[in-house]
């Protein structure tokens, strides 16, 4: 599916600025192409911001201000001359809300690349396929591809989004959030489709659910008020943590 | 229970209001009885016999899509500047309240205004064309507004999706925020197209107050509403009573026929959720 292998993720002194607020400070981290990077941390700790960097969403705010460098792989993110469209199409993201367009199932999977200009109808339907069998959601939608996206629930709902995310064949993949919004039984799919995609692209996941990120991750890293307080292998991380921030908060003794 | 009475006298007010707005409308209806015909939408007004309204009706569809047309583009560019492009809270603050400002301007003191620039400035006639800025002006504002609550109705879930697959922003305007906008924009550009329809006092001076025997852009053109304004005030035809009335059903018919097919469109170009409608 994916042929080119999954990038390094590299951080250096990232900071982020709205106006006078920082959003984001000194932020230093590394992790290896197609690992899975979870962000834990309290409400407004940055965890979004840090994801919105990533594919540079968070220029949509006319007063965000970053410094520091970010690496994909090769691509310096944060570098004024990085093309944004490109860069976005190799980081591919899934909201905490499902995000479909009011097209039909088929059209929203399909809007990826036809933006990229694919036009033959047997490319764009063996894409469209191939993404939503990767999705794990094929088998639920096969012949239903004309009706409407929102007549799919949530969690089917989220899953068409990664695949909609999938079918531009990125290298990155940021989910903020991805399970906030569904019950437990679309959780659970939800992260066995991360398990099952994972190697083939580096994800970085924030989510409020601890126990999701101790199933899921390979690394995490725990924010809190804009800092990076702790980054550590997940195993490591959720047994014996090296801060006391970190271990208050895993432990709901937090503040 | 406290709330029960309270929930009758709400009940029984809006019954009373309903049966009082039916009543107007079949007094209306009735007094009209004599004139409405296919003559009376016809041909044009008499001072003497029988007349009818045919010019005025013209003049009216005439001077409001036009009128409807050319603001239309007019509103969504500032709508859309508005919403998806002016980056500083400061611009939207004063864009907003020059917008507010706007649409609470008396129409009149807007016709006025029109009448300054291009009646006595451009040393236009009082003429349909006259007639037709005045109305650009007065729903320009109004479409703006419509323009930015539909576009503002846009999840930004549905942008930020866009714009994480790649899209450029006007990629994202055209696929995924106009289509998704559209029906809100169709509902809303009938409302402001019914309120034209109505307008009447700005007119007056503008477009004037009687029909050229030759149809032209340049020649003078009441509308609907500016002659029933007229028969109510100052005609001396023997069934001015009557042909207000009958003009006065005409306009409203025509109002209600707008609003329909627009919200009947809106509703059509709605992505319909079959889920439910199998079950």
């Amino acid at each position: 599916m994916n042929t080119k292998p999954a990038p390094d993720l590299v951080v250096q002194n990232l900071s982020v600025h709205y106006g006078e607020q920082v959003a984001l400070k000194d932020v230093t981290l590394q992790i290896e192409g197609g690992q899975i990077l979870a962000l834990i941390g309290p409400s407004g700790c940055g965890k979004s911001t840090f994801l919105r960097v990533l594919n540079r969403l968070v220029d949509r705010s006319a007063e965000a201000h970053c410094t520091g460098e970010v690496f994909l792989g090769d691509t310096r993110v944060l570098d004024p001359k990085t093309d944004v469209v490109a860069l976005r199409r190799a980081v591919g993201m899934v909201f905490q809300q499902p995000s479909a367009f009011p097209f039909s199932v088929f059209d929203n999977v399909a809007y990826g690349p036809r933006l990229q200009g694919v036009r033959s109808a047997s490319r764009l339907r063996s894409l469209v396929e191939s993404s939503l069998k990767q999705a794990a959601l094929w088998d639920e939608v096969r012949g239903k591809l004309r009706r409407p996206a929102a007549s799919l629930s949530g969690g089917q709902q989220q899953r068409l989004c990664i695949a909609r995310a999938l079918a531009v064949s990125p290298e990155v993949l940021l989910l903020d959030e991805p399970t906030a919004a569904l019950d437990p039984l679309s959780t659970a799919k939800i992260e066995e489709l991360i398990l099952a995609l994972r190697g083939d692209y580096t994800f970085v996941l924030v989510t409020h659910n601890l126990q999701q990120a101790a199933r899921v991750s390979d690394v995490t890293a725990f924010f809190r008020q804009g800092r990076l307080i702790e980054i550590a292998p997940t195993r490591d991380m959720f047994t014996a943590p090296k801060c006391e921030e970190t271990e208050e908060f895993l432990t709901g003794r937090y503040e | 229970m406290r709330g029960i009475g309270w929930h009758r006298a709400a009940l029984a007010g809006s019954l009373l209001v309903g049966i009082m707005f039916l009543g107007i409308i079949a007094d209306l209806v009735w007094q009209s009885l004599g004139v409405l015909s296919w003559h009376f939408l016809w041909s044009p007004p008499s001072e003497m016999g029988r007349g009818g309204i045919g010019p005025e009706v013209r003049n009216t569809l005439v001077m409001v899509g036009a009128a409807s047309l050319i603001s239309l583009p007019l509103g969504l560019a500032g709508a859309v500047f508005r919403v998806e492009y002016s980056g500083a809270p400061l611009f939207v603050k004063v864009f907003d309240r020059v917008r507010f400002t706007f649409l609470s301007l008396p129409t009149i003191v807007v016709g006025l205004l029109v009448y300054q620039w291009v009646i006595v400035g451009l040393g236009w006639p009082l003429s349909i064309r006259s007639g037709i800025v005045a109305l650009v002006v007065m729903n320009w504002p109004f479409v703006v507004n419509v323009g930015i609550e539909a576009l503002e109705g846009v999840p930004d879930t549905c942008r930020e999706g866009s714009l994480a697959l790649g899209a450029t922003r006007s990629q994202t305007l055209r696929r995924i925020v106009f289509p998704t906008a559209l029906p809100a924009l169709v509902a809303g550009l009938g409302a402001a197209t019914a309120r034209l329809l109505g307008e009447s006092a700005a007119l007056i001076f503008t477009a004037g107050m009687n029909v050229a025997v030759h149809w032209s852009w340049g020649m003078p053109g009441e509308t609907l509403a500016v002659h029933l304004w007229y028969l109510r005030t100052e005609s001396l035809a023997p069934y001015a009573n009557a042909e207000a009335a009958g003009t006065g059903v005409v306009l409203l018919a025509v109002v209600a026929l707008v609003l329909y097919l627009t919200q009947k469109i809106a509703h059509w170009l709605k992505p319909r959720d079959y889920s439910r409608k199998s079950a």
